[in-house]
């Protein structure tokens, strides 16, 4: 195996004893000492950290920029803004997915307009080169591309109270933070810039994000490389006293999983992107009916949609199975019907009576004063037939069964969409 | 993940190849995980435990560990007849990373104690784990 890259932030996770692994080619901290159950509770309670400085962020220039992501990215930037479906405004972001001419992903992303004709994209650790090239390959005139992965740093801060440290952290926070919408960017640094500037105390410019991949209240930030560490340190002390906790892949991969949010080569890969929990990635035509805009990979998935379904669902206690290529899904009689996409714990919900209830649910909406959770596996499964929410199918690695249910959601009474001002 | 010169390996305990401690009294055997196997593991959030009166063989597996990384099976340091199992691990499965060498899994009566003393000492599975 080649050697592992290493973000910015390498030195500080050996001295702070994370216990590390590889993903997506770099070696990144799983969980440091507190646990991944301290870190994933801290994300639904107070609030996380997470080095996400391997992800690649892609700048797209030129008049020929929105042409270009129009024909090659599955959300329409013309139509895809609230339920009149306006075009992108700049300092707004969209996630959706690139595929390839037969309908399969090649990666997701969120595409954010920081200007007329300035768009950054943001896909996943190692993917930078391979979705630029690709989009180089769709060519045309008026658009320059920039692969800025190497060159800066990205951490996203996640939980209800997010904005709070932030405004601890960020120079004049009142103007920045007011109204910031959910999917909305400011700021910037370096060539990454929106029209309104952001910088924290220190004077650092940064470009700062309200998304996140824990389905919990956040933000990402992203700065130049040098500048991460500083940032990292600044807004650990500013949460210290809070609860805000420094998180690892493990809370990351958990939290995700129960805010039914796919891992992009893992619950989407390389079949037609159809059938699956993500399909709001795609640009529905009024009344859900086709596309409103034609796109590479379109024409593969009206003609040839597959026979694979991809479905969220949830256990009945914490076990689950180790997903490898000896797991797999039967129904009830042990018929294999498919296999085991994303099988984790979600270690802030349990099931109350018939619901799931997460230590975020009010008591009002059945969590009980006594509840604590042992947390409930959950996941993705890809299955050869449709089913209903509620069926129960198996999962199975060959020598443990586990009953879990299709569910259309997973942990509920999560912070992601609240509004920003009951959150300061 | 923790340097070994910071994991806990207590020398009135005995060791297996698969990181599971072993403490005899009498005929009994007190059965846990290593500090090793739990530090590598990370927050264990399931146990399961087999039931009283089962019966197994030096080397069976008598049980899984659920942690948030995978799920890892336990096997038997020495055979016997299972005469107790912790079931404080049922509801705070974390008590084996707190405590690993007090937050025993189970107690079997062995069928040959001889079995306990083939067991790999303090010193030996240190050894084993440097490599």
């Amino acid at each position: 195996m080649d050697e592992s890259r290493t973000t910015p932030l390498h030195r500080w996770h050996l001295e702070h004893g994370a216990n590390m692994a590889r993903f997506g080619g770099y070696d990144m901290p799983l969980w440091y000492p507190a646990g991944a159950r301290a870190e994933h509770l801290a994300v639904i309670e107070a609030a996380g950290i997470f080095d996400t400085s391997h992800m690649a962020v892609l700048g797209l220039r030129g008049d020929g920029a929105r042409d270009l992501l129009q024909r090659s990215f599955t959300k329409d930037l013309d139509r895809c803004q609230g339920r009149d479906k306006g075009p992108l405004p700049v300092g707004r972001g969209v996630y959706g997915v690139f595929l390839a001419a037969d309908g399969t992903v090649i990666d997701d992303a969120i595409v954010y307009r920081l200007d007329q004709a300035a768009w950054m994209v943001v896909v996943n650790a190692g993917m930078g080169a391979l979705v630029g090239g690709h989009l180089e390959r769709q060519g045309g005139a008026g658009v320059r591309i920039t692969d800025y992965s190497d060159r800066l740093g990205k951490m996203d801060l996640q939980g209800p109270l997010a904005a709070r440290i932030l405004a601890a952290v960020l120079h004049d926070p009142g103007p920045v933070l007011a109204g910031m919408r959910y999917f909305s960017c400011k700021g910037g640094f370096g060539e990454i810039q929106t029209p309104m500037p952001v910088r924290l105390r220190d004077g650092t410019p940064l470009l700062l994000s309200r998304t996140g991949y824990t389905g919990e209240f956040g933000f990402e930030l992203f700065v130049a490389g040098d500048r991460i560490e500083p940032l990292w340190q600044t807004v650990l002390a500013a949460g210290r006293d809070l609860g805000l906790l420094p998180c690892g892949l493990a809370a990351r991969d958990s939290l995700r999983t129960g805010a039914v949010l796919p891992l992009s080569h893992q619950d989407i890969g390389p079949w037609p992107f159809v059938n699956n929990p993500w399909l709001f990635a795609l640009p529905w035509g009024d009344g859900g009916k086709g596309f409103s805009k034609d796109f590479l990979g379109a024409q593969a998935l009206r003609d040839d949609p597959g026979d694979a379904f991809t479905l969220p669902f949830a256990g009945f206690d914490p076990r689950k199975i180790t997903v490898g290529k000896d797991t797999f899904v039967t129904d009830l009689r042990g018929d294999t019907i498919g296999q085991v996409l994303t099988c984790v714990t979600d270690m802030a919900i349990d099931r109350v009576g018939a619901i799931i209830v997460s230590k975020a649910t009010p008591p009002a909406a059945g969590r009980p004063a006594d509840f604590k959770p042992r947390g409930l596996s959950c996941g993705f499964i890809k299955v050869n037939r449709p089913l209903a929410i509620g069926d129960v199918v198996v999962i199975t690695d060959g020598r443990r069964r586990i009953r879990v249910e299709i569910r259309n959601d997973i942990r509920p009474h999560r912070s992601a969409r609240h509004p920003i001002t009951s959150m300061l | 993940m923790k340097d070994l010169s910071e994991l806990d390996f207590p020398e009135t305990v005995r060791y297996t190849e698969d990181h599971e401690w072993a403490a005899v009294d009498g005929e009994v055997v007190r059965i846990g995980v290593s500090d090793y196997a739990q530090d590598q593991l990370g927050d264990i959030v399931y146990v399961e435990m087999p039931e009283i009166g089962d019966i197994f063989e030096k080397g069976d597996e008598f049980g899984t560990l659920e942690s948030v990384k995978a799920v890892s099976e336990i096997y038997m340091p020495v055979g016997g007849e299972v005469v107790a199992v912790n079931e404080v691990l049922v509801d705070t499965p974390e008590l084996i990373n707190q405590d690993p060498y007090g937050a025993w899994i189970v107690e079997i009566r062995a069928t040959d104690v001889g079995e306990y003393d083939e067991l790999m000492s303090a010193e030996d599975y240190i050894e084993m784990l440097r490599g």
